[in-house]
């Protein structure tokens, strides 16, 4: 990460799958094949949308995937599936950006800890 | 009468401005167009919208879209001018009330044979082809009948003194008079407004008119049947006689005052006879005549529950529970034809579709076929154009119909897609699907692959799993059922070269 600003967007994505992927899986839970409806649908591609912005090369879920046609009628467990894996490489890509440092957990700024403070990591260990 | 004349004064009007409106030639060249006509050849059960290429669902209009060479199965009823909150209609009603009331006045006059031409004129009412006609052309009454409804003036001390407030009440009285009488009679007295009606509609939707004339129109300033010429109304192009709409909000299958409503719950039977075998009709009749108070009441009680009263709609989809209840007999049916199963498929499906598919595709009708010596049974409904992808298809396949071939097979042969294949031909459209059971074999799915890229003629096939997922929506509302469709068409496009 670059900037403060790379930072607040990735923790306003990562409050955001959480949010949508903890709703969605309760529509999952009582009807999986059900579609998700336009509107719903359209918030998820906007969240998916900055997820491939923030998730670039090995930290992007999958090449060919951008967001979901609204043709392709997705079903509610579809786009869990979808959400929970974004919500997995979000946290990676976070746990990789975050250091110890002076007792505390900062995430990193071109390479040096910030004066910005997280939660501790918890993919650790992956490959950059 | 302050209505009428306001009436009138409408109508005037708008005859003038439908006159000067230049659509006659437009309308005739649509009428000689050999294409059109093959048009009509090619439509299953042709409606005048699907004629003119107009693509609107029922579900839209005011007016129930007429059929071109068949009744439409619902009356009007003068009980919904009645109890509308309209003032427009409570007038029209009115203005019926004094029309029929009308003919009792020429009896007081010793005018009888008047009041008997009159009656008879209004007793059908061809142009707004309501009722159960295969021909769209019904009979007039005869003059015993015309006669027995007259006499009701000088029977019935009420009617002689103050008129009818319902003229449905007739049916109580006069053998013979059901709602396809009281549906034409209404129509008859209401033909001025109802071609001004006709008039707007046509206007707002750019139907073709054509100058005609125009039978038996009632003049409230004279009280007398007229035909009136140079009306511009639209045309059955099958007869080239005028056609006149009905709005939907007037019609019901059954009026709220009826006879059978009235025998069943309102008769006193018991005073009539104690034998079951001599509660005839005609003695129910009878007893009607000599006890006016009976009806008196009857009417009384049906006008207090009005709120009750509502019009028919055209369509009406079955419940979210039936819906899911047919499926799950679907999927419990096993594929080809032992105990019938074919047939109950075919059944199933039938139910089902036209409901998950409403308000985007009107049902036109299920219709059987024979190619190469195999019956097949189709669903076929008119393309209303009324979604983007219906557009689409309405435009890059011509399909004014969209035709669904339904096979309780195990798989979908070879042969299956070349009857498909064959029946898509130019006047229906180049777009139709198979219901099916399983998803189509790899051969099979590449033959529809090489129609596209031969022929430009879709066929995409929706499985148990697809028809599952289309009630699914049906009953969660998240998203469209025809929704499926689109992603099955997506899917195939995808697949396309």
């Amino acid at each position: 990460m670059e900037t403060e600003d790379d930072v607040f967007n990735l923790e306003k994505l990562i409050v955001q799958l959480d949010g949508l992927h903890t709703e969605l899986s309760q529509l999952t839970k009582k009807s999986p094949n059900d579609g998700l409806n336009l509107f719903k649908l359209k918030l998820v591609n906007n969240v998916l949308g900055s997820g491939n912005q923030v998730l670039t090369g090995n930290y992007k879920p999958f090449e060919d995937f951008n967001e979901f046609e609204e043709v392709t009628l997705p079903t509610n467990s579809d786009v869990t599936m979808i959400l929970a894996l974004y919500k997995e490489q979000a946290e990676r890509f976070r746990s990789d950006n975050m250091i110890y440092s002076q007792h505390r957990w900062q995430y990193v700024i071109n390479g040096e800890p910030s004066a910005i403070e997280g939660r501790p990591p918890t993919k650790i260990g992956t490959i950059k | 009468m302050f209505f009428v004349n306001v009436f009138m004064a409408l109508v005037l009007h708008k005859r003038v401005y439908a006159l000067l409106d230049g659509n006659y030639n437009h309308f005739n060249s649509c009428l000689v167009n050999n294409k059109s006509v093959k048009t009509i050849m090619a439509i299953i059960r042709p409606r005048l919208t699907d004629h003119f290429g107009i693509p609107l669902s029922q579900a839209d209009l005011d007016f129930a879209i007429p059929f071109l060479e068949e009744d439409i199965p619902l009356y009007v009823d003068p009980f919904m001018l009645w109890r509308s909150p309209s003032q427009q209609d409570n007038a029209l009603h009115a203005s019926l009330l004094s029309a029929f009331n009308n003919l009792g006045i020429l009896v007081r006059d010793n005018k009888e044979e008047q009041a008997l031409e009159i009656l008879i004129a209004a007793s059908e009412c061809d142009e707004v082809g309501l009722g159960t006609s295969a021909t769209r052309h019904g009979k007039r009454i005869g003059k015993a009948s015309a006669k027995e409804i007259i006499n009701l003036f000088k029977r019935i001390p009420q009617y002689a003194r103050s008129g009818f407030r319902h003229f449905e009440e007739i049916q109580l009285f006069v053998d013979g008079v059901s709602k396809d009488r009281i549906s034409d009679i209404t129509c008859s007295f209401l033909k001025s407004f109802l071609i001004d009606f006709t008039i707007q509609q046509c206007d707002k939707l750019g139907i073709p008119k054509v100058s005609s004339e125009v039978q038996n129109v009632y003049d409230f300033r004279k009280n007398i049947f007229e035909t009136q010429s140079a009306i511009s109304l639209p045309i059955n192009p099958k007869n080239g006689k005028p056609l006149i709409f009905v709005p939907k909000r007037w019609l019901r299958y059954v009026p709220w005052l009826s006879y059978d409503d009235y025998f069943k719950y309102y008769c006193p039977q018991d005073e009539i006879s104690h034998k079951p075998e001599e509660l005839r009709h005609i003695e129910v009749l009878n007893y009607n005549r000599d006890n006016y108070g009976v009806i008196d009441n009857y009417i009384k009680e049906k006008e207090r529950t009005f709120e009750d009263c509502h019009n028919d709609p055209l369509f009406s989809q079955i419940p979210i529970t039936s819906a899911k209840r047919r499926f799950s007999q679907i999927q419990k049916l096993p594929t080809g034809k032992t105990d019938g199963a074919d047939i109950a498929y075919e059944e199933l499906m039938g139910q089902l579709l036209p409901s998950l598919l409403y308000p985007n595709l009107d049902f036109a009708q299920e219709q059987a076929r024979t190619d190469s010596g195999v019956s097949i049974r189709d669903l076929i409904f008119y393309n209303s154009a009324s979604t983007p992808f219906l557009k689409d298809i309405y435009d890059t396949y011509g399909a004014r119909q969209i035709t669904m071939e339904m096979k309780n097979v195990q798989a979908i042969e070879r042969i299956h897609v070349d009857q498909l294949n064959r029946y898509l031909a130019d006047e229906l459209g180049q777009f139709g699907l198979f219901i099916t059971r399983n998803p189509l074999k790899k051969a099979e799915f590449k033959r529809t692959i090489d129609l596209w890229s031969g022929q430009r003629k879709a066929i995409v096939v929706l499985t148990d799993t697809d028809i599952g997922q289309m009630v699914e929506l049906f009953e969660s509302k998240q998203r469209n059922p025809i929704d499926v469709v689109v992603k099955k068409y997506s899917e195939l496009r995808r697949s396309c070269p």
